[in-house]
């Protein structure tokens, strides 16, 4: 790392010395250069050159600062893939793969216990509206409560099973890597394992425990469709019309997982750990996994989408009210406005870009995520579909304040667009008859369109970046937004980009494959702001109108 | 400059420099967890500092990962855990000649706690494992009043993230739609304006107004039920140090172990070990 540092430092150095080294002009010839020649100066050197040095220095101060970071983000975040590559190879070696589709066949078993739990949200708010204490419902609803919990229960023999195969594979996969750390072998070098014969052995040996498990496996899918056949047939008699109904979905749904249920076996039987993990399928992994799971018992899941998602969502939410405002404003203040107007305005905006941002974090989720969330429990306006809200930290919170804080920059670069267009522009509109208005929304925005364009996408830019108030107010929940509940996804709450590497660069260890994780995250805002930046400067050169 | 002052130049700087590091106090270096490392080490700290004046402390609690790579790569005298030393991690301590070593300083418990308005006052284990695992979403499916369950946890380098998911969770992944929040305070503060919420924090926090503290398989968290071992959701909070702490590392461990230091340990609600 530290080689790096010293080469940039010697090339600026280098360059410093040349400069100066450069032939001078010769004292008594008669040419252009020692006419031009000004004299005086410092070690021989002349003041001209000398002012060159300084100048030209401090840009290749800037530059290098640049470079190293640039050089260090990509060191680190470029060994995310390898190390990453081999800690999936290892997921499948153990067999904690195939375990992991076991896991999810309960996990589907679960979301269908949840239908059932809606019908049990349907009779007791039922119940509550009638007016009845909670001792009393519980009371009334205890044999359906019953009901609900041997339903749950159907799973339990899966259940033991995913449970004793997710010791012997998480077991194995720890001895592996005690095997190397004990040994001083930090990271597992792939190629280490296809020959150390005692680590290879122990993780074959766990795949093949597990792989041999199937038949117990089977077994537990018969106890597994009887119990739930069992369950069906024992469905008790629901009077609320509302539950009913729910019911009657639970019972569709519950048909249907007891078809998948030899499908599932069949994946099983059919599945081979033998395959090698590929570079390909850690690039998709990381950026179209759905998971963003870390510091875990089972496996770390390193998938950028929920935090691009949650990114995404939030600024969408901020550009959709700062750029209507930033624009209009700055409509107002160039155009309409009178001097005194202007005066007053655009210094009031532009003081906006002064508040920290850490100050309008506290903000928001002191006053207005807690107001918004108020708001929504009035009675007046409960026709709206997804209020009343019971997060006061979400999506919707975070963007609104990062529009308050997209305002300023939108403002001020449309402002300077619109300030931009030819005053004989304007001047041959009115002397056509146009009215003020006509000539404002007909020639002076269309002209100025490519500077307001590059206002929005920098406005954008500045959005995704911001860190403090989405770590404050977004609500931090890494989950893919459900985008099923219409404009209610906008009050969920969400993780960003932004705001996992501030969550978790302070407490994580330095090499390890979250550290480098971060980093990935980090090149890709860098990628995506560098990308917002390019587009902004080539559509403001092509769509440039020339003034003369 | 004459020789003679080119001398005496010599003669000053010499004597300031053995002075300075004559004066300069010696100096603990702790890091690691957060739990230990928010208030009860800086203030047992302080008390020791009370009676041994030129002692400096430096203390970082950046989460218990940390504490434990600082001791392995030798980066601090002692090092605070909220959760047990991981088999790899005792494996890479030895193999970079360190013998880890983990002292008993206090016992935490940590307290599930719900609104106050929320009718449900007892869960047993499994119960909260469900709901913070994701298996149940709805208040009803406990059988409270309906309503969206909203989980708070700590962030995911948490100690005591990763201590409640090996306590109450049978070591499975915290379901998708919990929230991770900064600290505890946080975590009580949105409890607090939730009806729906719930979520853990330790023993200093449950006096937070708006909160209550739920009972985990009948039993409420307090000094006596973690010390019989009747509240499962307790954990102990390690000093860790790389063989048998010597010297002054040996000396504030001792004073942390006594009276004074149990004192502040109970002050702050962790229950003592003494």
């Amino acid at each position: 790392m530290l080689q790096w540092v010293f080469l940039l430092f010697f090339t600026l150095i280098f360059s410093v010395v040349f400069t100066l080294m450069s032939p001078k002009p010769q004292d008594s010839s008669f040419s252009a250069e020692s006419i031009k020649k000004q004299g005086g100066g410092m070690f021989g050197v002349e003041w001209a050159t000398l002012i060159k040095v300084f100048f030209g220095g401090n840009a290749f101060i800037a530059m290098f600062v640049l470079a190293l970071i640039t050089i260090f983000l990509f060191k680190e975040g470029g060994q995310f893939f390898p190390q990453y590559r081999k800690d999936m190879q290892l997921y499948r070696s153990s067999g904690q793969e195939f375990v992991g589709l076991l896991k999810k066949e309960v996990d589907q078993f679960d979301s269908l216990q949840k239908e059932l739990n809606q019908v049990q949200v349907k009779i007791l708010t039922d119940l509550y509206e009638e007016g009845k204490e909670w001792e009393e419902v519980t009371k009334l609803t205890a044999p359906f409560q019953a009901f609900v919990q041997t339903a749950g229960a159907s799973a339990d023999p899966l259940r033991n099973v995913v449970k004793e195969a997710i010791d012997v594979t998480v077991a194995a996969k720890e001895k592996v890597v005690v095997n190397y750390t004990r040994r001083g072998i930090t990271g597992i070098d792939l190629t280490t394992l296809m020959t150390d014969e005692e680590s290879a052995a122990s993780l074959k040996l766990s795949r093949d425990t597990v792989v041999e498990m199937m038949p117990r496996i089977e077994e537990a899918h018969k106890a597994f469709r009887q119990n739930l056949e069992t369950t069906l047939s024992s469905i008790p008699v629901v009077e609320l019309l509302a539950a009913r109904e729910a019911l009657d979905t639970y019972v569709k749904s519950a048909e249907d997982f007891l078809k998948e249920i030899p499908k599932f076996n069949k994946k099983l039987e059919n599945y081979n750990p033998e395959r090698p993990y590929t570079m390909f399928q850690t690039f998709t992994g990381f950026l179209f996994g759905s998971q963003w799971t870390t510091n875990s018992s089972w496996q770390d899941f390193y998938g950028i989408w929920p935090l691009l998602s949650g990114s995404l969502l939030v600024t969408s939410v901020a550009l959709f009210f700062a750029v209507p405002i930033g624009i209009f404003a700055a409509v107002y203040v160039n155009q309409v406005a009178t001097p005194q107007e202007q005066n007053l305005i655009k210094p009031y905006i532009e003081f906006i870009s002064a508040i920290p941002s850490v100050v309008i974090g506290f903000f928001g989720v002191m006053v207005f995520g807690e107001s918004l969330r108020a708001l929504s429990q009035l009675d007046s306006l409960a026709w709206v579909p997804f209020f009343p809200l019971s997060e006061r930290l979400n999506a919707f919170t975070a963007g609104g304040l990062l529009a308050l804080m997209a305002v300023p920059t939108i403002f001020t670069l449309a402002e300077d667009a619109l300030n931009n267009v030819p005053k004989a522009f304007t001047e041959a509109s009115e002397a056509m008859g146009a009215t003020r208005w006509q000539t404002i929304w007909r020639i002076q925005i269309p002209t100025a369109l490519s500077g307001i364009i590059s206002a929005v996408l920098l406005g954008f830019g500045r959005v995704i970046g911001e860190t403090m108030v989405v770590l404050l107010c977004a609500g931090n929940r890494i989950a893919v937004p459900n985008v099923s509940e219409g404009f209610g996804t906008f009050f969920e709450p969400v993780h960003t980009m932004t705001g996992i590497i501030a969550q978790e660069m302070g407490e994580v260890v330095p090499g390890s494959i979250h550290y480098r994780a971060l980093f990935c995250v980090g090149i890709f805002l860098f990628f995506l702001s560098l990308l917002i930046n390019y587009v902004a400067q080539v559509i403001v050169r092509r769509y440039k109108i020339s003034a003369g | 400059m004459t020789n003679s002052t080119l001398l005496k130049t010599f003669a000053i700087a010499g004597a300031l420099a053995l002075g300075t590091s004559a004066i300069a106090a010696e100096k603990i270096v702790i890091k690691g967890s957060d739990t230990l490392g928010a208030k009860m080490v800086p203030q047992i700290a302080e008390a020791f500092k009370a009676e041994n004046p030129d002692i400096t402390f430096e203390i970082a609690a950046e989460g218990s990962s940390t504490g434990v790579k600082a001791i392995i790569t030798d980066m601090a005298d002692l090092g605070m855990s909220s959760r047990d030393v991981r088999e790899k991690e005792i494996a890479e301590a030895k193999s970079n000649g360190v013998d880890m070593q983990t002292i008993v300083v206090a016992k935490d418990a940590i307290a599930v706690i719900v609104n106050e308005k929320n009718p449900i006052s007892k869960l047993s284990v499994e119960q909260i494992g469900a709901i913070f695992t994701g298996k149940i979403a709805n208040w009803a499916g406990i059988g409270g009043k309906p309503g969206d369950i909203s989980g708070y946890t700590r962030n995911t380098s948490s100690g005591t993230y990763k201590v409640f998911q090996s306590l109450a969770m049978n070591k499975e992944d915290y379901g998708d739609q919990t929230q991770k929040m900064a600290g505890n305070e946080a975590i009580a503060s949105e409890v607090a304006n939730n009806e729906n919420g719930i979520g853990y924090v330790g023993l200093a926090y449950i006096d937070t107004p708006g909160i209550k503290v739920v009972m985990v398989n009948g039993v409420a968290p307090s000094n006596e039920s973690v010390n019989d071992g009747s509240y499962v959701l307790a954990r102990p909070l390690y000093y860790l140090s790389n063989g048998e702490p010597t010297g002054l590392a040996k000396q504030f461990v001792d004073f942390s172990l006594g009276p004074k230091g149990q004192k502040i340990v109970s002050d702050i609600h962790f229950v003592p070990v003494n």
